[in-house]
């Protein structure tokens, strides 16, 4: 918001700080000065006044006073004397305030000269980004910039009948405002109307029906507290938003009505000339009561954590115009009544140490016990997958949570959880799976690099009943080669501990090649998939290269993996090393055939190797050839070659009971 | 002949061997030891049989091994000089991963803050409206619920769920303050290093999703020098201990009092650059002392226990700390970006 240094400078009588310094200060001690703006006659500070002081320092006392607090010196609040004709504001009209409206106050004056506003006015304005156009509409909008209660003043001879009403609109009621466009009305935005029909949307513009001209003699100026939500909520539907409505969004204490209308009157008087109408109708059920807080000084001290003199408590409040008394350590602060952000001690200390300075508390560790702070497995394991990962040599990507309605239908995804008005229709839905970003970051790198590996681990989203999320782990990389995938991930399995792992061929993800890709079982429970993007996939999404892919659900090996295993002690006693080949149909399995051997060998088989797997010449039609060579080893003795001949038998006989299976001998 | 002769021979080799001068003799030598010597030995072991043959058969062997080891060894000195390469041709990498620059960055947060005791603690990214406003004592029409920079998700009925069931994308890791006070009591002391969403525009220094970090301390006696020592350590820690900090007051609707913490500008050191819009101090962290409403709504006696939180982006520190300019970079995934880390 923008305030000028002349106008903060007018309610001081010695001189103000430089405005660099004086921006500073306000920094450090109240909020963000975010630009100062050097005019010909001027200084215009943009401050961010955040939402909780909107309600006092939307305004140049506001933020005058906070000025006076921090820097120690006096300031004077703008003065209203006026002398009142004995013509009463009563007599010509009655005001009826329907709807949220806290507090409504009209005033009137007669015989105003309408003429430009006095120099210094129409500078200061023109300073905080106001147009000057008469010494009325003028006087009002100085008053909301000086005191923050916007005003609206209109012609009393263009009223219809005898109330002034503040209601909701009717269905479809239309007005045009002051800057002649038009609009459409809902039931659930405030107005205020004659008789007849809306004079203004309350709070957000003033309608051109009753504008002030020069012909005007009966001039009312309001001044409302309309209800924050409902102008925030009208604004928004109306797409308008003005100095008006800002402040009444955010609140304002209704106490302002009838300083801010004695305060304007003041001003068009003596510029203006006219008389002002006796007395103000004010519309004001549920007077607001002074709030005090009580507290102690340990209290401040335990909170901010310095020893602050009491006096200068008192003196930082008083300065804040609290009403102060103490007794003791006692603190009894009366609320002033512009501070409507002020409702617990907290908030009163809070006071305190901004003006004392934050600056001025010396830091200080806390005194704490000592405790084992003990991340979750979740927290862990994704520290070791990425490592993992990493040191398999994909990259690490992190991409957008969302994805658009092309992937969606590409991917045919169902249950998707659908966002709510977006930015960008990119970000339709929530991911369901990692694989469409890092394919993305496929396409986006093949002009720069022949072999690609990336990673991610992140949330998924999706509808089981209910809305759910979940951590997965994808890796994809191209050009594809299934063999080598399936190797990264015997790796990642192995490093973290799952022993149980197997693969199955994939028979209902659609968007595999479902002759070259595997469910990734453990125990019996799939954990994931690894295999090739089919190539209808590929097709729609645009991907020329073919892709190795997996995904992994995070959620259901973290509780199985683990850093830590037993050591297996190595065996001092040689192997003993029996080949074996065997004949099975084309589409049989290897580890079919791996878990025959293993159950036939039992635990003196240390290890298998698959050495060839041979079809063609030689071979039957449609069948192949395994080899593997079978290492046979005991931890407490040389196996002699007679007990490896016994096992090797076991298991041909095994391998033979098969009939389609024959071991070749 | 005997063993005794075989050690006799194998010692008198050795003498020879290291006794000579240049590499001539002691090929010479070798070949000495490996034609002569050894043809004897065999010869006269053909008379003995049995187990003596065999065991001095195996002595001789050994022998003979030790001969030719000698002789290979002399033969790969002379030939070296003519392996000669060039040791400033490049050399092969092997293939390497990389860690994302986000993910090192709230590794190397989360590694200074459990230092102090910190527990990392994780949240979900799909809140509902409870624990991202209500809990934290943001009121129920503060213009930050309105729809301008929210991700709410599409439900039916919407107007008709109450706060609990009415789901968004959180805004801020403080969601996650709010369910881990209610399931754990104090004294408390974690951080949350996570993804949060703003429905806004992407530019070079705004993102739909970005990271925070959240930390939160909730005990019995903590004060604002407290926080301000506790942040002080992590910059100091993070940036470097020639770092200024410094506390501006601010507002949350959770904290009470709240802070703008600002770290003095990491390139410039203060003298002002386009980095700090020439201010010297970068804007990177709020703070301040937990709201008692807060505590109250996650079931925690405000008049017994008090609290601090600070939070931060996490993008903003990465970009500082590698002098990124652009945060799309990160979530960009290219190669040529990634692979630096």
């Amino acid at each position: 918001m923008k305030f000028s240094y002349n106008f903060l400078q007018s309610f001081f009588k010695k001189k103000l700080p430089p405005a660099e310094k004086l921006a500073e200060k306000l920094m450090m001690h109240f909020f963000e000065v975010e630009e100062i703006e050097h005019l010909k006659d001027d200084i215009v500070f943009d401050i961010d006044v955040l939402p909780n002081r909107a309600a006092d320092c939307f305004s140049h006392v506001g933020v005058a006073r906070e000025i006076a607090a921090i820097i120690g010196m006096e300031y004077e609040k703008p003065k209203a004397d006026f002398q009142e004709d004995s013509e009463s504001i009563s007599d010509l009209i009655n005001i009826k305030v329907k709807n949220a409206c806290s507090r409504y106050t009209l005033r009137a004056m007669k015989g105003v000269k309408v003429k430009p506003s006095l120099p210094y006015i129409q500078k200061r304005l023109k300073s905080c980004g106001i147009k000057p156009i008469n010494n009325i509409v003028d006087a009002t909008n100085y008053v909301m910039l000086e005191m923050g209660q916007p005003l609206h003043a209109f012609d009393g001879g263009k009223i219809g009948g005898e109330d002034i009403v503040v209601r909701f609109a009717k269905k479809r009621e239309k007005i045009v405002t002051l800057d002649e466009k038009r609009y459409e009305l809902y039931d659930d935005i405030l107005v205020i109307a004659d008789e007849f029909s809306p004079l203004g949307i309350a709070g957000i513009k003033g309608g051109i029906v009753p504008e002030v001209d020069k012909n005007t003699n009966l001039i009312f100026i309001e001044a409302g507290n309309f209800d924050a939500k409902t102008v925030r909520k009208g604004s928004q539907k109306l797409k308008l938003r003005t100095d008006a409505s800002s402040r009444f969004e955010h609140g304002i204490p209704p106490e302002f009505t009838k300083e801010a209308l004695d305060r304007v009157v003041t001003l068009i008087a003596k510029n203006g000339g006219g008389k002002i109408l006796k007395g103000a109708l004010d519309y004001y059920p549920n007077e607001n009561k002074a709030k005090e807080i009580i507290f102690l000084a340990q209290e401040v001290r335990g909170l901010l954590g310095v020893e602050i003199p009491l006096k200068e408590i008192e003196r930082i409040l008083r300065s804040l115009e609290f009403k102060v008394r103490r007794e003791g350590d006692t603190f009894y602060a009366e609320v002033p009544y512009f501070r409507i952000d002020i409702s617990i001690k907290e908030d009163v200390i809070e006071e305190v140490g901004r003006i004392y300075g934050y600056e001025n508390i010396k830091p200080v560790m806390p005194t704490v016990q000592m405790r084992l702070s003990k991340e979750s497995a979740s927290v862990k394991m994704e520290k070791i997958f990425r490592n993992l990962w990493s040191a398999i040599g994909f990259s690490e990507a992190y991409n957008y949570s969302f994805i658009n309605n092309k992937v969606a239908t590409s991917f045919e995804y169902k249950n998707l959880i659908e966002v709510e008005k977006p930015v960008s229709l990119e970000y339709k839905y929530l991911r369901p799976s990692l694989l469409p970003g890092l394919l993305e970051n496929i396409k986006e790198n093949e002009k720069n690099f022949k072999e690609i590996k990336i990673f991610e681990l992140g949330r998924v989203f999706f509808y089981d009943d209910v809305a759910k999320e979940k951590k997965m782990i994808s890796g994809v990389m191209a050009p594809d080669n299934f063999y080598e995938m399936k190797g990264a991930l015997d790796v990642f399995f192995e490093k973290i501990n799952i022993e149980d792992i197997s693969y199955f061929p994939v028979q209902d993800e659609n968007f595999l090649n479902l002759n070259r890709s595997a469910k990734i079982i453990s125990g019996d429970v799939v954990i994931g998939y690894v295999g090739e993007i089919s190539s209808e996939i590929r097709g729609k999404i645009n991907l020329k290269k073919k892709v190795s892919v997996f995904e992994i659900d995070f959620e259901k090996i973290v509780e199985i993996a683990s850093e830590i295993k037993p050591y297996d002690q190595i065996s001092r006693f040689p192997f003993m090393i029996r080949d074996l080949a065997v004949l099975v149909p084309e589409k049989t399995l290897h580890d079919e055939v791996l878990k025959e051997i293993k159950n036939a060998g039992g635990i003196l088989l240390r290890n298998i190797d698959l050495f060839d797997v041979y079809k063609g010449e030689s071979i039957p039609e449609g069948q192949k050839n395994f080899a593997f060579r079978l290492f046979f080893q005991a931890k407490n003795k040389t196996l002699s070659p007679e007990e490896a001949n016994r096992l090797q038998e076991k298991v041909i006989k095994a391998l033979d009971s098969k009939p389609e299976w024959k071991v070749r001998k | 002949m005997k063993g005794e002769n075989l050690e006799l021979i194998k010692t008198k080799f050795l003498q020879e061997f290291e006794g000579a001068k240049t590499s001539k003799e002691r090929r010479k030598i070798c070949k000495k030891y490996l034609e002569d010597e050894l043809s004897s030995v065999f010869a006269s072991l053909k008379k003995l049989s049995g187990k003596e043959k065999a065991e001095l058969g195996k002595e001789a062997n050994n022998l003979k091994e030790l001969f030719s080891s000698k002789m290979t060894m002399l033969k790969e000195i002379k030939k070296e000089k003519d392996e000669w390469i060039d040791v400033t041709l490049p050399g092969k990498k092997p293939a390497l991963g990389s860690i994302h620059p986000l993910t090192r960055t709230q590794r190397r947060c989360a590694e200074i803050l459990s230092h102090m005791g910190f527990v990392t603690v994780e949240g979900p990214e799909l809140e509902s409206e409870w624990y991202n406003f209500d809990a934290l004592n943001v009121e129920q029409d503060h213009p930050a619920r309105e729809m301008q920079d929210t991700l709410f998700i599409k439900q039916k009925n919407r107007e008709k769920l109450s706060p609990r069931e009415r789901l968004l994308m959180r805004t801020q890791t403080s969601a996650v303050q709010a369910r881990y006070m209610e399931k754990n009591k104090p004294p408390l002391k974690i951080i949350v290093l996570e993804r949060v969403f703003r429905n806004e525009a992407t530019d070079s220094s705004h993102e739909i999703n970005f990271y925070q970090l959240e930390g939160l301390m909730v005990e019995e006696k903590l004060s604002v020098a407290n926080l301000q020592a506790v942040t002080k350590l992590f910059f100091h820690n993070f940036f470097g201990s020639d770092v200024d900090i410094r506390f501006r007051p601010s507002y949350f609707p959770f904290t009470e009092p709240s802070f703008e913490v600002d770290v003095s500008c990491t390139i410039c050191k203060k003298r002002g650059c386009s980095a700090c819009q020439r201010t010297g101090w970068l804007e990177i962290m709020g703070a301040g002392m937990v709201h008692p409403n807060v505590l109250e709504s996650a079931g925690i006696d405000p008049s017994q226990f008090t609290g601090f939180a600070f939070g931060m982006g996490v993008d903003r520190l990465a970009m500082i700390k590698y002098e990124i300019d652009d945060i799309r970079l990160f979530y960009g995934s290219d190669l040529r970006f990634l692979n630096q880390f």
